[in-house]
């Protein structure tokens, strides 16, 4: 029966529906001059603790909207709504990571015409939010320095897609053998053009900076967007 | 473990791919997964099992190409194949490299009677 069998090509992305969805929710947030940044990080490395102490700072100046990706619990959503800004909670269910269609689902609950800065905190994960767009204009990387000076080189494909990173729990540097040398150089050679912030977000060292700079590519966008 | 997202993807296009195809069985799926993605091959291979369970891809081969990453260094053109991740022209030492290969998620062919 071998010359009944055949080979169809295809080239198709594996990707296209979650691609497609995440441009419909980039337009949303072009449209609605609004800048959305996808924060990903291992689980414990900061991600929430850095937007408790980046909240009451960037409020004062913008309106920010939060979207909390977690597996089960909505425990991080509780710790940002004391900051009395909009978060919505997104559940996966054991899935690794937010998809942009789950993002989708979420966007009519926030009043658009009010928001600067839609913070969607991914899964507490640094390889699958990897492959996923959500549709937002960059993403941040969140790792803290315990977690190794290895970590860019071994989880290059976060890192090579990500704008900034910031180097969370600066302030155990001298209780660990990090070597905060080679790990920035590592950083540096997969992008050249990521910003780096090293902050503690227990004793607030390095937090204006990243703040400041934040703040930044929230002007940035709106002049660019309108 | 996305690779089970990854794999709701690539049923996604063989269904749509079928439904243009008079196709009594699908013996053979073919991948290309660039190096600079996070699939992992074994992963896809165990996804791709439960995934096909009961379908007219059951007992179909996967086959996962590993696409490597290649660069064009921005400063001189020069081409290369990025080894470890270091994105560093082996020609000028510069570093701002275009990535010219190694992001691919493709379903490419299948094979089928």
């Amino acid at each position: 029966m071998d010359h009944n069998r055949r080979e169809i090509e295809v080239m198709a992305n594996l990707l296209g529906s979650n691609d497609m969805q995440a441009e419909v929710n980039r337009t949303h947030f072009q449209k609605n001059h609004c800048l959305a940044i996808n924060v990903i990080g291992s689980p414990g490395a900061g991600k929430t603790t850095l937007l408790e102490k980046t909240l009451p700072q960037l409020i004062l100046d913008f309106q920010v909207g939060v979207i909390e990706g977690d597996i089960f619990t909505s425990k991080d959503a509780d710790r940002i709504a004391v900051h009395e800004v909009p978060v919505i909670q997104i559940n996966t269910g054991g899935g690794c990571h937010l998809d942009s269609r789950m993002v989708s689902k979420v966007l009519p609950e926030f009043n658009w015409q009010a928001l600067d800065l839609m913070i969607i905190e991914n899964v507490g994960n640094l390889v699958c939010p990897a492959d996923f767009d959500l549709g937002e204009a960059f993403k941040i990387i969140v790792l803290s320095i315990v977690e190794g000076d290895d970590k860019p080189a071994k989880y290059p494909v976060i890192f090579r897609n990500a704008k900034a990173v910031v180097l969370n729990k600066m302030d155990l540097e001298l209780l660990t053998d990090v070597n905060m040398e080679s790990m920035k150089r590592d950083i540096k050679l997969i992008n050249p053009e990521i910003e780096i912030f090293e902050v503690s977000c227990r004793n607030g060292n390095g937090l204006q900076a990243w703040t400041s700079w934040l703040s930044h590519e929230i002007e940035a966008y709106k002049k660019n967007e309108s | 473990m996305h690779e089970m997202s990854l794999m709701g993807g690539v049923f996604e296009v063989i269904e749509r791919t079928l439904s243009q195809h008079e196709v009594k069985r699908v013996l053979q799926v073919k991948l290309k997964v660039g190096e600079l993605t996070n699939a992992e091959p074994d992963a896809l291979d165990m996804a791709f099992e439960a995934y096909s369970k009961d379908t007219i891809c059951e007992g179909a081969e996967l086959i996962v190409e590993r696409v490597p990453v290649r660069g064009r260094c921005r400063n001189c053109q020069h081409e290369f194949t990025v080894k470890t991740m270091f994105f560093l022209c082996p020609n000028c030492q510069h570093t701002a490299i275009e990535v010219i290969q190694g992001e691919e998620l493709l379903l490419e062919s299948l094979e089928v009677e």
